[in-house]
């Protein structure tokens, strides 16, 4: 058995890794019960990292007020938790009359949502900000910004632990019912957790656990984008975010450059029933070209590194059409559960903002609770031995001899920084796991000199046998066992 | 920082080979630099044999041919350094490298670029479907069982009919898995016909021509592939799909030369071979700055790689001597016919060999080398296959030292 | 009774028309460069031949496995039971390139040699 947890949060992405990092500075007991293997594997890992600037919202929404605040809070967060962020800002560019009409509208929007730094701005500004560009007028977001999400995420999360909570991984919750006291009581697979309090901030499977609760009736449906990650060596042609003409519904098909200097192409929109399946098809890859090029003409097949997808949890109305977020606690049907429904995009930009409105939505109903002291906000910032300067790295080397061995020659990752990621709070292992957090395997020749060594060290660190080293879900094992045995 | 005349990057087969060259040549300031633990580069995981066979005349396997160069090189103490990796050359040739001894910062007078290649992967390719475990460049599944001592799978598809592919379609079956097909994208395969034959005709794996991978299945490790016949651009034929159940994909479609070091050092690149262009002294567009071996254009015979780094060790010798190298105003340009070649420029007034890679296969077919309108020198040839590279040494009493120069196969 | 080979010996891959007549002796053979493709035309059709590569396990050694072939070509259809064989070796580091890990396997009339070094492990190299 495992006790009784105070609080117990089902889904640990962006925005379950917030709200258990809130909740951490109350002395508590407080859980996480996530699905897959890391806090990083659905939407919360499969996003343009774009930090966004609020004005996409109808005003007096959710996703517009807490987009707005995370916005402006994003930089001071990117400090304590060591994460990168980069308010390089973004343009969203046009080229018709309707085109201009749209984003005086679209400013409009943005000042009542209380978003700054808007305006329109001429053909050769866009072009003094980014050459490349294509559009004839644009709208310039000054406080847009980029995110890494990996390193987001992670960081809400590895905080959190340091604060006292537990994580546990691979733990889907698959029904839920009360005790005598009142307590909720979660079953997974393997094991059952009681918890006075509840979240349901499970993402895609929000509708799920919705329903699971007792809270019935939401319709969520799956809004699914592919992307295609482009080389380093295009990164220096996209210094910012550029976007086309935006509707209250849909981003378009953009480009956006990333922490590390790559470029991502994405996402189209498409409704899907499946959340499970994350592939690509030939069909989007060539739409996405296509129509990313109209705006950003610098893409070339040479350049592809990779491509991957992402699927948005949208809470439509029968209409279908998309509702704000909900955040929600129902007494008479779920008591002591706080309900999250369609945190989709700005669920990245807002996830702070998100989870302090759980807390004071709990405070609302009830929830009391000692201030935890020892709490610390702060995480160090991971060394990236590729971004030092020459002195800093002859320190690192001379002081560590883990440094003098590089296991990524792409990213130029050393085998210190893969024992750090190794050592992770969480105590994920995943080869993507390692991947995220060090950015090993992730260029250009995708692993094909590090995975091996990467592999061993994981065989190694954690006494696993070869088929039981995962690349990133359950039963993804890489390895079959040894060729030769002992 | 330290002064040194020849900094060779990689210790593989080319790195090694111009190490010997160059010391022989009388260079003794110079310092070859491995990132790996053991010299030797790619041949470590190359346990198969057919290496040697012009050069020694014998069959040898990958890690023998090595030796050979690795012994010699620590005969004559060539200074050299293993768990070295180089992290940057600048234009002007200061190379700075991570080792074992610190940030290692080097003047160099000539940088030799001995990189050797990296593998074309799925996310390049841009291959359709979900991304489950168990899909492999050739290279990684050789480097897991030959050097890790890893089994990768059990029910094999592999796509590209490269030699790699091949040479890990014998290796798979050998230790017991089912290779159930090659599929090759072209109408031709890639890689050498004795491999067809001891590798897949030996063991009666099928290889299909003109057919690709268009969809990946599996939530955990790969569960199923879709496979379809492809028309002469290459675009899947809708009806000819073919359903593969298998836990492993192995990709064998491409090496590309891994030159980041290059474009670092602002050395242009060719679009064909997507190495360095090189004049016929194996200079690059950047002064001092040197490249042979699969990091310039790939090769399929090690034998030639050695032979091509001693050439540009003599070259470099030269030109530590001389301080600088003839200079190459002559363009070499690939006419009809002609997918890759190397060099790029030449003086017209020493002897050079060109090596090229025809576009498709070939029978009965002559290779020409034009100069202002006359035929300097042409060779006719039975078969020409792409995977086969095709040297042509051209004398420098047939050359012109105006005009530029055309290559084409008719 | 005709057959198409490709010749294994050298790169070049020569296609070779081999003919035998009905007690399996060669009649004709046509296509090869060279004499060894002849020769290798003739032991095909009579006698097929195969060398092999392959790993062996090493114990206390730098790397867990020495690459190791075969001195001479061994009969085509012997290959997995060789394979078999080989599986079973256990030498102990450190191992020399050139040695001799078995002598005539199987007696067949090849050797199983060492092709790589492999150092004990804790040792300088």
């Amino acid at each position: 058995m495992n006790g009784l947890f105070d609080v117990m949060i089902i889904g640990g992405g962006v925005a379950g890794s917030a709200i258990a990092r809130e909740l951490s500075r109350f002395r508590l007991r407080i859980g996480v019960l996530e699905k897959n293997l890391d806090v990083v594997n659905e939407t919360s890992g499969r996003n343009s990292g774009v930090v966004h600037g609020g004005f996409a919202y109808d005003t007096g929404t959710m996703k517009a007020k807490l987009c707005v605040e995370g916005n402006r809070r994003m930089g001071a967060l990117s400090e304590e938790l060591g994460f990168k962020f980069i308010r390089c800002g973004k343009v969203l560019v046009g080229k018709s009359d309707a085109d201009y009409e749209q984003l005086k509208k679209t400013i409009e929007q943005g000042k009542r949502n209380g978003a700054e730094g808007l305006s329109l701005i001429s053909e050769e500004e866009l072009h003094a900000l980014v050459p490349k560009a294509v559009g004839k007028f644009a709208m310039l977001s000054k406080n847009s910004g980029i995110v890494d999400p990996f390193q987001f995420t992670i960081a809400l999360a590895e905080n959190a632990v340091k604060n006292g909570v537990s994580y546990f991984f691979g733990a889907e919750v698959i029904s839920a019912g009360h005790d005598k006291e009142g307590n909720w009581i979660l079953k997974t697979e393997y094991d059952s957790y009681t918890s006075r309090w509840i979240i349901n901030s499970a993402g895609l499977g929000c509708g799920t656990i919705s329903d699971m609760i007792g809270i019935k009736g939401y319709r969520v449906i799956g809004s699914k984008g592919d992307y295609i990650i482009l080389d380093k060596r295009t990164g220096p042609l996209l210094p910012m975010p550029v976007y086309p003409v935006p509707s209250n519904t849909y981003m378009g098909i953009h480009v956006t450059n990333t922490t590390d200097g790559n470029v991502i192409i994405g996402p189209n929109a498409e409704n899907v029933t499946d959340f499970s399946y994350y592939g690509v098809t030939q069909k989007n890859l060539d739409y996405l070209v296509k129509s990313a090029s109209e705006i950003w003409p610098c893409i070339n097949r040479g350049d592809f590194i990779r491509n991957y997808s992402g699927i948005l949890p949208k809470w439509v109305d029968e209409n279908g059409v998309i509702q704000d977020f909900k955040i929600e606690i129902r007494e008479e049907m779920a008591p002591h559960a706080v309900n999250l429904v369609g945190i989709e995009s700005p669920g990245l930009t807002a996830a702070v903002p998100i989870a302090e409105t759980v807390v004071k939505l709990m405070q609302e109903h009830g929830f009391r609770a000692e201030e935890n002291k020892d709490f610390d906000p702060g995480r160090e910032k991971p060394v990236r031995f590729s971004e030092l300067s020459d002195e800093e790295k002859e320190k690192m080397i001379l002081s560590d001899p883990d440094y003098r061995e590089l296991i990524c020659r792409c990213e130029m990752v050393t085998k210190a920084e893969i024992l750090r990621a190794l050592k992770n709070p969480l105590g994920v292992c995943t080869m993507s796991g390692i991947k995220y957090r060090s950015r090993a395997m992730m260029g250009r020749c995708q692993g094909g000199y590090c995975q091996m060594r990467i592999e061993k060290m994981i065989e190694e660190f954690r006494g696993k046998k070869p088929e039981e080293v995962l690349l990133e879900r359950k039963g993804s094992y890489i390895l079959t066992g040894k060729l030769r045995e002992d | 920082m330290e002064n040194i005349d020849a900094v060779i990057i990689g210790g593989g087969p080319a790195g090694l080979a111009a190490a010997v060259e160059l010391w022989n040549r009388g260079i003794r300031n110079m310092l070859v630099l491995e990132r790996e633990h053991c010299f030797g580069g790619i041949l470590r995981q190359c346990i198969h044999d057919g290496f040697g066979l012009t050069r020694f005349h014998e069959t040898l396997s990958g890690p023998e041919y090595a030796k050979r160069f690795i012994d010699k090189a620590e005969e004559l103490g060539i200074p050299r350094m293993v768990d070295a990796s180089v992290i940057s050359v600048s234009e002007d040739r200061i190379v700075k490298a991570v080792t074992q001894e610190g940030l290692k910062v080097i003047r160099a007078k000539a940088v030799i670029l001995a990189m050797g290649c990296r593998e074309r992967t799925r996310g390049a390719l841009q291959i359709p479907g979900e991304r489950p475990s168990g899909i492999f460049t050739a290279g990684v599944a050789q480097a897991y069982m030959n050097l890790y001592n890893r089994k990768v799978g059990k029910e094999i598809v592999i796509l590209g009919s490269g030699d790699i592919g091949m040479i890990m379609a014998r290796r798979l079956t050998l230790e017991g898995a089912h290779v159930q097909a090659v599929y090759e994208i072209m109408p031709f395969a890639s890689g050498l016909p004795r491999n067809i034959s001891q590798c897949l005709n030996d063991f009666h794996i099928p290889l299909y021509l003109s057919h690709t991978v268009t969809d990946i299945r599996g939530k955990g490790r790969l569960e199923e592939l879709t496979v379809q016949k492809v028309d002469r651009d290459r675009k899947p034929i809708p009806g000819t799909e073919i359903i593969h159940k298998c836990d492993t994909l192995i990709l064998s479609v491409g090496l590309i030369p891994e030159n980041e070091l290059s474009l670092g050092a602002g050395v242009l690149l060719d679009s064909g071979t997507k190495g360095a262009v090189t004049d016929e002294h194996f200079q690059t567009s950047r002064k001092g700055i040197f490249a042979a071996g699969n990091v310039l254009h790939v090769h399929d015979l090690v034998d030639f790689v050695s032979l091509e780094a001693e050439e540009l060790a003599d070259c470099v010798a030269r030109y530590l001597k001389d301080k600088e190298l003839p200079e190459c105003s002559v363009s070499v340009l690939p006419g009809k016919g002609v997918g890759q070649m190397v060099p790029r420029k030449i003086s017209g007034t020493e002897d050079v060999t060109v090596s090229l890679r025809v576009t498709g296969k070939m029978e009965n077919c002559t290779i020409r080398v034009m100069q202002n309108g006359r035929e300097v020198i042409s060779r006719k040839m039975k078969k020409a296959l792409p995977a086969e590279m095709i040297r042509i040494p051209v004398k420098a009493d047939m050359l012109d030292q105006n005009g530029d120069v055309e290559v084409s196969v008719l | 009774m005709k057959k198409k080979l490709i010749c294994i010996v050298c790169p070049n891959g020569c296609e070779i028309t081999a003919e035998t007549d009905g007690s399996g002796k060669v009649i004709s053979v046509e296509g090869q460069s060279c004499s060894r493709g002849r020769d290798y035309a003739v032991q095909e059709m009579t006698d097929p031949r195969r060398t092999l590569t392959t790993s062996i396990r090493i114990e206390h050694g730098q790397m867990p496995l020495a690459s190791v072939r075969l001195t001479a070509p061994v009969p085509k259809d012997m290959i997995f039971k060789v394979m078999d064989c080989i599986r079973k070796i256990r030498m102990n580091a450190p191992v020399k390139s050139g040695t001799v890990a078995v002598r005539d396997i199987l007696g067949l009339g090849a050797d199983l040699i060492i092709t790589r070094d492999v150092p004990a492990e804790g040792t300088e190299k």
